[in-house]
This record gives C-alpha cells, sequence and structure tokens, in this order.
C-alpha cells in the first residue's frame, strides 16, 4: 500500500516536473542543507546551554526561549524540502534502507519531543529558579545531539543506495528522458 | 631528473601511490557525515550573528555579547570543515578541480572565510549595532549559502572544465 502511495504521489504532475529538471532537484537538496546549517547551530546551542557548555552566564530560559521560534522556521524549511525531495523520487526512496533508518530516527526525534517537551524544553524558568539543570534536562540534550547528528548521517546515507532499476516503474520515472536522472559524478 | 619529464600528477601515477582513503568504501561518506557536521557548527552559529545582525531572534543579546559566545564554535567548525573538505577532494583531486561546482565553491569559501573574519567580525563586536548591519548580515548567509550550494551541485554538474 505505501509502494502504490509512493507510485502515485511521484507520478503527479507537480513531483513529474521536480524530477524531470536537472536543477530544481539540487536546489532543494542545497536549501535542505543550508536549512539544516542555520537550524543545527540554534538546535546545539539550546541543548549546549543545557549542557551548561555556552552562555552560561546567561539564564537558560532566555536561550532556549529566544530560539524557539528561529528553530521552528527552519524545521519548517528542512521538513517542507525533505518532502519535495522524498516525493519526486518517492518510489525509488521506498526501496532505500536509508530512508526508513532517517524515517524512524525522526519518529524517536517526535517521541523525544513528546517526552521532554514539558518537563525540560518548557520548564526552563524552574531550571533557572533552581539554580541548576537537572539530569533529566541533561538527558534530553545529549539524546538531541545524537538523534539530530543521526537523522544528518542517515541522510547522506540516502545517496549512496542505487535505485533498483529492475523492480522501479521506468515510465513513472522518466517518461521523456533517456537518463534517469542526472548522475552524481562525485559518488 | 624525473621531475622535468613528468608532472607531479604522473610523478604520483608512475610511483603507485594510492590513496588510503579510496581504499575503504565507508571512508568518503563518513568523511561526508564529518564535513556536514563540522559546517552545522560553522555556518550555523555564524548565523545566529547574522540573524541577530537583522534584528531576528537572541534581541536581548547585543552582536558582541553573541560573538564571544560563538567565535570558538566557529573556529572549531570551520577547523573540522576544511580538515574533513581536504581529504574528500584528496579522494579525486583531479575531478573537483575541474569541476565548475567546485571552482565556484572554493571561490565563495575564500571571500566568506576573510569576510567572516574581517567586516563580519568588526560589524559584530561593534559597541552599537553600525550601520551597515544589515547588508553585512544578508552578503554573509548569501556567502555561506553560496558555499553549500556550489557543494551540493559538484555531484550534480556534468560539465566541467577543460584544460
Amino acid at each position: 500500500m505505501i509502494l502504490a502511495f509512493a507510485q502515485w504521489i511521484q507520478s503527479t504532475a507537480f513531483f513529474t516536473s521536480l524530477r524531470q529538471s536537472w536543477y530544481i532537484y539540487p536546489v532543494i537538496m542545497s536549501t535542505h542543507l543550508l536549512g539544516i546549517a542555520l537550524f543545527g547551530g540554534m538546535v546545539l546551542f539550546t541543548n549546549l546551554r543545557l549542557l551548561g557548555v555556552v552562555m552560561r552566564d546567561r539564564p537558560v530560559s532566555d536561550v532556549i526561549g529566544q530560539l524557539r521560534v528561529p528553530k521552528r522556521i527552519g524545521l519548517i524549511v528542512i521538513v517542507t524540502c525533505g518532502i519535495l525531495m522524498l516525493g519526486s523520487k518517492a518510489e525509488e526512496y521506498y526501496y532505500n534502507s536509508f530512508v526508513w533508518i532517517k524515517l524512524s530516527l525522526l519518529t524517536l526525534m517526535f517521541v523525544h519531543g513528546w517526552v521532554f517537551r514539558g518537563s525540560v524544553y518548557y520548564n526552563t524558568a524552574e531550571m533557572d529558579r533552581a539554580g541548576k539543570v537537572p539530569g533529566r534536562a541533561k538527558l534530553a540534550a545529549w539524546l538531541s545531539i545524537l538523534l539530530w547528528a543521526g537523522i544528518a548521517c542517515a541522510g547522506r546515507g540516502i545517496g549512496y543506495i542505487d535505485a533498483p532499476l529492475d523492480k522501479i516503474h521506468a515510465k513513472l520515472l522518466h517518461p521523456a528522458s533517456t537518463a534517469p536522472y542526472p548522475q552524481a559524478t562525485s559518488e | 631528473m624525473l621531475d622535468s619529464l613528468v608532472g607531479v600528477g604522473e610523478l604520483a601515477v608512475l610511483m603507485f601511490i594510492e590513496n588510503p582513503l579510496n581504499e575503504y568504501a565507508l571512508a568518503f561518506p563518513i568523511l561526508e557525515c564529518i564535513h556536514i557536521i563540522g559546517f552545522t557548527l560553522s555556518v550555523g552559529t555564524i548565523a545566529i550573528i547574522d540573524f541577530r545582525l537583522l534584528g531576528i531572534g537572541m534581541k536581548h543579546q547585543t552582536p558582541a555579547e553573541l560573538l564571544s559566545d560563538t567565535w570558538l564554535w566557529t573556529m572549531v567548525g570551520i577547523g573540522v570543515m576544511i580538515m574533513s573538505g581536504l581529504l574528500l577532494f584528496s579522494s579525486d583531486p583531479d575531478m573537483y578541480y575541474l569541476n565548475l561546482a567546485f571552482v565556484f565553491k572554493m571561490i565563495c569559501l575564500v571571500l566568506a572565510t576573510v569576510f567572516n573574519y574581517t567586516i563580519h567580525r568588526k560589524a559584530a563586536s561593534a559597541d552599537s549595532t553600525p550601520p551597515n548591519a544589515k547588508f553585512v548580515a544578508y552578503t554573509s548567509l548569501i556567502l555561506w549559502g553560496a558555499v553549500i550550494f556550489g557543494g551540493i551541485f559538484i555531484a550534480f554538474i556534468n560539465e566541467g572544465l577543460s584544460l
């Protein structure tokens, strides 16, 4: 069923046009990476503040509170680009194990947010009052750093798995062109 | 005597020098991950200052305060990024050297790094927000963005320089 959905979504006019342009896909990928760079620094500073490594002379609530909105904007940009890339080659990515690893890690990240949101990231005023960051918050910070790094590495791994051309519907993938995709030259 | 007969590249081939990086399939992707983490660290921390100069985020601190909080992380990130980048480059120097996206990336990288440690640093460490703050922030974001775009396009571009 997921496979049928993947085949359908990539065959829509919108995703077909994304796939058939040689430059749109790398532009989306570059924006994805730029988003990661901009957003990643903020995620890191949020977590390093919890760990007491950076901006120690500023209240935890001040650092985390100010980074909250820019982080959300960054996440929206990254996820949008991710969905565009995923949709444009959905069938190929269905067979890519790194896509599944990455989606699993993102699910864990969502669980992480659900578990630690109230008790850590929205509980920073309490930490400032108590004058110390509890172990639970430090655990959350470490897990966040490790999960995001894992997600970034899994994302890079996606590009290393070749499309199983014997399995995918060639006519859906490249109806007009002779070359399936702009081939990566550095890999 | 040999040097006068063949170029350095050919000499390396003659001497059967093999880059150990090319002997392990995982070396390149692992280096790429380190490269991504390095530029996230450097560009990410520079961007915190850029956004502050633009009046977005971290307004409770001055740009100078943010600079003192981030500069070490930026420098470590740039170090990791350049070291891993040099190793990646060493895996196939001829290809990179002739790749237009790579040449573009290197030009932007030099400009962005020099800009970061001169004009950008001066604007960020000023006591009061300088009149050119927004221009500096946009220039910084565009230069680093161009480096990232150039990097991605290395793998997608097929035309190279012919020398």
